[in-house]
């Protein structure tokens, strides 16, 4: 397929699976969504590594679920040399979880959602 | 007692399994915790601190191109029973914990410690231990065999719209399975009345137990230690031990082919 003048956002399997198999046709960004514990920060420090070993492009680290300052201590201390992106710890995802709905829709105005899309800017205006 | 846990990635199958598996072995029962997930996981939920630990190679070798099977076998000579006695972790409690290693950056450095780790499954005595699965998230390995040691599976569910979708389909392994199995749900981080009937409901399983939404349960999976060392007492504790009694007293009969 053309994907000239495209955004294509692809949400892969969780782990890193999809990863080790990703070939290097390359994509602009990488995000590795990580949560304040051991085995998420675990998971994501080895996806930081493929990126890396393949040069899939650039990673950026969303922390998400971050309930205080100590979260995001934890995520960005494993992660020295990302840029680390905190997304709060918010009732209305797990709301809209719950519910089977998308957040942007049913809370587009609860703080993880505009965290969200202040990423998103942010990116767009990073691979325009 | 032979259960494989699975269910959504991040609905709590291994904090439920590690604490199940310890309890289990604190009645003075022999238990091999069975964790086949590439993911770091149960490691950190039955207590132990190293979580990445694949079977080393010298349990390992070339299978004879003359014999059929995988590419790879336990060495000639080794037991599965040997094999765990050997290499499988002791975590506290006394409970046995195998595992065929974590994927770090190329999966294929595991190939040879995965075919070993799915040949001691499959021939592992029937009664030396009481065996505790924590599978992947997800059908994939559910539906290939993977917990092929299991009389029950035990969904671990949220009241979530996605953990639902996945009970349901997971429901499905009654009548998939090679030999009779019974599937159960275990609803987690339950937090209103109506969670247990909507679990029940949405994923066609029978609720065998009903683990409550609980902070310092969710803070001891934070902090990597395990739920049972850190909150002993907690109600999300109690319900698993009530879990446990209940398959023990082989109380229900759950789905069955």
């Amino acid at each position: 397929m053309d994907f000239s003048n495209k955004m294509v956002v692809a949400d892969l399997e969780a782990g890193v699976g999809t990863l080790t198999r990703l070939g290097d046709a390359g994509v602009d960004l990488v995000l590795i969504v990580v949560e304040p514990t051991p085995k998420s920060v675990e998971v994501g420090c080895r996806a930081a590594d493929l990126v890396a070993d393949k040069s899939l492009g650039r990673a950026v680290v969303v922390a998400s679920r971050i309930r205080n300052e100590d979260d995001l201590v934890m995520i960005t201390k494993a992660f020295p040399d990302h840029q680390v992106v905190p997304i709060p710890d918010d009732p209305a995802i797990v709301a809209a979880d719950r519910h089977g709905v998308a957040p942007l829709d049913s809370a587009p105005d609860a703080p993880a959602v505009l965290a969200l899309a202040r990423l998103a800017d942010d990116l767009v205006a990073f691979t325009s | 007692m032979r259960v494989a846990f699975v269910g959504k990635g991040g609905a709590g199958k291994s904090a439920i399994a590690g604490t199940f598996a310890r309890l289990l072995a604190r009645r003075g029962q022999p238990v091999l915790a069975i964790d086949s997930d590439p993911l770091p996981g149960m490691a950190f939920s039955l207590g132990l601190d190293r979580d990445d630990a694949p079977l080393p190679d010298e349990a390992i070798e070339d299978r004879p191109e003359d014999e059929e099977g995988p590419r790879y076998r336990l060495r000639a000579g080794l037991s599965a029973a040997e094999a765990i006695d050997r290499y499988a972790a002791t975590a506290p409690d006394g409970v046995r914990f195998l595992q065929f290693g974590k994927i770090r950056t190329d999966p294929r450095a595991l190939f040879r410690s995965q075919i070993a780790f799915r040949q001691i499954i499959h021939e592992l005595p029937e009664d030396r231990w009481h065996l505790v699965g924590d599978l992947p998230g997800g059908t994939r390995q559910a539906f290939t065999g993977w917990g092929g040691y299991a009389d029950t599976y035990l969904v671990v569910v949220e009241p979530m719209a996605k953990s639902l979708l996945s009970a349901r389909r997971l429901a499905r392994l009654a009548s998939s399975a090679d030999r009779p199995v019974r599937v159960l749900a275990v609803a987690n981080k339950v937090t209103e009345p109506g969670d247990v009937e909507l679990i029940a409901r949405r994923s066609g399983l029978e609720v065998v137990a009903s683990v409550p939404l609980e902070p310092a349960f969710a803070d001891a999976e934070r902090s990597g230690r395990a739920p049972l060392d850190v909150v002993p007492d907690s109600v999300a504790v109690g319900a698993v031990s009530l879990l446990l009694e209940r398959l023990d007293h082989q109380q229900l009969k759950g789905a069955t082919t």
